[in-house]
């Protein structure tokens, strides 16, 4: 058992050595004496002061110093501490549909909890669900066979990561945190750094296979030009004639066209910035807004809409054609300007760049966002873990009840005793 | 006439003499001069014969002589009835358990009752409470043992006030044995009455030996007759206690004297025989 406010049995001890004191050097009456000429005394004080070696009041002192007691020991705040295990750990487990294939994540999941350290889950989507011990938690999971459609949200899994590490932390020494996730880019957002720093110790990360990993990964028809604004987004991606190609359009569409898209490939239409005039914007796709003087076309009726103008009229559209689709960029780019590095661009663009079916595509964290996430080499300490979290016991009530209960008795007690006469 | 623990009192005390303050008025022939001038045997002087007298107490040889009637002048001698007064309140009962101010009370009176009675005066006795014990002046054999007994049964209680019983005493001297802790106003002022009347009161003030030089100890003082007073008796208590008690046994004194009531200060340490002859040996008309 610990005390969070350990001064106050100080206090009490202080105050029952004092009770014990006035116990012994305690103002009594004296005993009782006849005296016919009692009438010449001065009528002063009629208790005076004797240093006794015994304790008298046996009955009322074992009250009075049972009543320090309990009344300190409960505003000590008492916390009944368990066996502590030397470490604890807090596994993220990703459940978003970043993740390429969950039975390969809980494998993956499994192994970290093989070292039989004490383990709480969290399956994390763009929530996070604190699922339990992670034995038994991953075995439930794995039955679980439904795809995931939601993108992930680090943000929230670390927040909920941090709560169960406080209740950890009560029964281990220092506590550990695992993300078994691809961590997408999207899985971070400009909360996460904020929300790590809240975690005081590493993390350790097991990189899961994405996805988009694989084939699905959208190959360009042909790499875009230098001057091109929409050069830097695509950078990245697979040149090459194929099927499933995207073709990048800037006027309009021809025969060739329909027959890719019929193909399962994807048609882009997106004009030349040059025949719209650029204003402020605001324009969103998923959790993407990008703010930048851009140009805005005419409006578009038909179709799946994937991004839109911050009045909710779309600016991308698709329309499905065969195995593939076409789709309708109505927004102009500025001729100048750093927007063609944004990262927010980039991803819209990207975004638009994408095979058909898909409003996103998977962009791995960068390494400097993953740096910050490890953090240190450390694991959590317990006593920074618990923090404020740590909570009396309810023992501290009944401490509290029991203090009441002498306090009463003791006035009972001493109502009924009556002065002594010899 | 000796009785039971008061024989060697009694034996201690046999022929001490207790000669009223002031000629008595009594008829009866007793030991203490009398106001009246009679045909005893003890001449005091010559009168010329007046009309009226007994021609009996003519001294006829001094009348052959000179030829002149003369009458002889005797001095009488009567007896003087007293009435002793014992105050039996609760402050009597002290100290515990030994209670020695009551049984010095009771000796005083035994002792002086037997001097009284042994110079042929009538003896009565009465003792405060609730109701008061009182035993009229007799002269006979008995009354020593009915006021031992009647002493000895006596448990001191309660806080009777003795002023009453002064002033109701039938006897021309009364002897108020008492601590004085009680009516103390009331009972100088019935003792002036008695004296303005012609009477003789004689004031034994008993103080205990403890009341003078109380325990040392501090201790919790209670009142006997007032059990509500309860006062702290210790050191620097005790001084005060003592200065206040002092002053206030000389203020006691002055005022009896003042009162021209006879007042003799008795403590429990001082043995009743001893009392008795103080007592007896301070007063007293001498017989002319």
């Amino acid at each position: 058992m610990t005390f969070l406010v350990p001064w106050a049995l100080v206090v009490g001890a202080l105050g029952m050595a004092g009770v014990v004191v006035l116990h012994l050097v305690a103002r009594q009456r004296p005993a009782a004496y006849l005296l016919p000429t009692t009438r010449f005394i001065p009528d002063r004080r009629t208790l005076v002061s004797r240093i006794t070696t015994r304790p008298r009041d046996l009955l009322l002192l074992l009250l009075r110093v049972l009543l320090l007691a309990s009344a300190a020991a409960a505003f000590a705040r008492p916390v009944l501490s368990p066996s502590r295990a030397p470490r604890a750990r807090v596994l993220l487990l990703d459940r978003s549909a970043d993740v390429a294939n969950a039975a390969d994540a809980i494998a993956h999941a499994r192994a970290v909890v093989a070292d039989g350290v004490p383990t709480s889950l969290i399956a994390f989507d763009s929530g996070a669900v604190l699922v339990g011990d992670a034995t038994i938690a991953l075995d439930s999971l794995a039955r679980d066979t439904a795809r995931a459609e939601r993108a992930g949200s680090l943000s929230a899994a670390l927040v909920a990561a941090r709560r169960a590490g406080a209740s950890l932390a009560v029964t281990a020494d220092s506590v550990e945190l695992v993300v078994v996730s691809p961590l997408a880019a999207r899985t971070l957002d400009a909360a996460t750094d904020s929300v790590r720093a809240r975690w005081p110790g590493r993390i350790g990360i097991v990189r899961l296979s994405a996805r988009t990993d694989s084939d699905a990964t959208p190959m360009l028809e042909r790499l875009a030009g230098a001057d091109e604004p929409l050069a830097p987004a695509l950078a990245g991606m697979r040149v090459g004639i194929g099927a499933t190609a995207i073709r990048l359009r800037r006027t309009a569409l021809d025969a060739r066209d329909s027959a890719l898209a019929r193909g399962g490939g994807a048609v882009v239409r997106w004009d030349s910035a040059s025949a719209m005039a650029v204003r402020a914007e605001a324009l969103a796709m998923g959790d993407d807004v990008l703010v930048a003087m851009l140009g805005r076309g005419a409006p578009l009726a038909r179709g799946r809409t994937i991004a839109r103008w911050s009045d909710g009229a779309a600016a991308v559209v698709e329309e499905p054609m065969g195995a593939g689709c076409i789709r309708t960029v109505a927004v102009g780019l500025p001729l100048a300007g750093d927007l063609p590095l944004r990262p927010t661009f980039q991803r819209i663009v990207r975004g638009v760049m994408s095979s058909c079916g898909a409003s996103t595509l998977f962009a791995p964290a960068d390494e400097a966002a993953l740096g910050r996430l490890r953090g240190g080499s450390a694991l959590a300490s317990a006593a920074v873990m618990a923090g404020d979290d740590r909570r009396p016991s309810p023992i501290a009530t009944w401490l509290l009840g029991l203090a009441l209960a002498c306090a009463f008795t003791e006035l009972a007690v001493r109502a009924r005793s009556t002065p002594e006469f010899a | 006439m000796t009785a039971g623990p008061y024989g060697a009192l009694l034996d201690s005390v046999r022929g001490v003499r207790w000669h009223a303050a002031r000629r008595v008025s009594g008829a009866t022939l007793g030991a203490h001069p009398s106001k009246l001038r009679g045909n005893s045997s003890e001449f005091s002087e010559f009168r010329p014969y007046r009309q009226g007298d007994d021609p009996r107490r003519v001294d006829w040889r001094l009348l052959a002589r000179s030829d002149r009637a003369y009458v002889r002048l005797t001095t009488d001698r009567a007896t003087l009835r007293t009435a002793i007064l014992v105050d039996a309140s609760a402050s009597m009962a002290f100290p515990r358990p030994e209670l020695t101010k009551w049984v010095r009370a009771r000796e005083i009176a035994v002792a002086l009752a037997a001097v009284a009675h042994a110079e042929a005066d009538p003896v009565g006795l009465t003792i405060s409470g609730a109701p008061a014990f009182t035993l009229a002046p007799r002269a006979r054999r008995s009354v020593i043992v009915e006021m031992i007994r009647a002493l000895d049964g006596t448990t001191p209680g309660g806080s009777a006030a003795l002023a009453p019983l002064v002033t109701g005493a039938r006897a021309p001297r009364v002897v108020v044995i008492t601590d004085l802790l009680g009516d103390l106003d009331d009972i100088i002022a019935a003792a002036t009455l008695r004296i303005a009347a012609g009477g003789e009161v004689i004031v034994v003030h008993l103080v205990a030996s403890e009341e003078l030089d109380p325990p040392n100890e501090a201790l919790l003082a209670v009142d006997p007759e007032q059990p509500r007073m309860r006062r702290t008796l210790d050191g620097a208590g005790r001084r005060e206690y003592q200065r206040a008690f002092a002053a206030w046994l000389d203020d006691t004194s002055t005022a009896f004297r003042s009162a021209r009531v006879r007042y003799v200060r008795a403590e429990t340490s001082e043995p009743a025989a001893h009392l008795v002859r103080r007592l007896a040996g301070e007063t007293g008309v001498r017989g002319r």
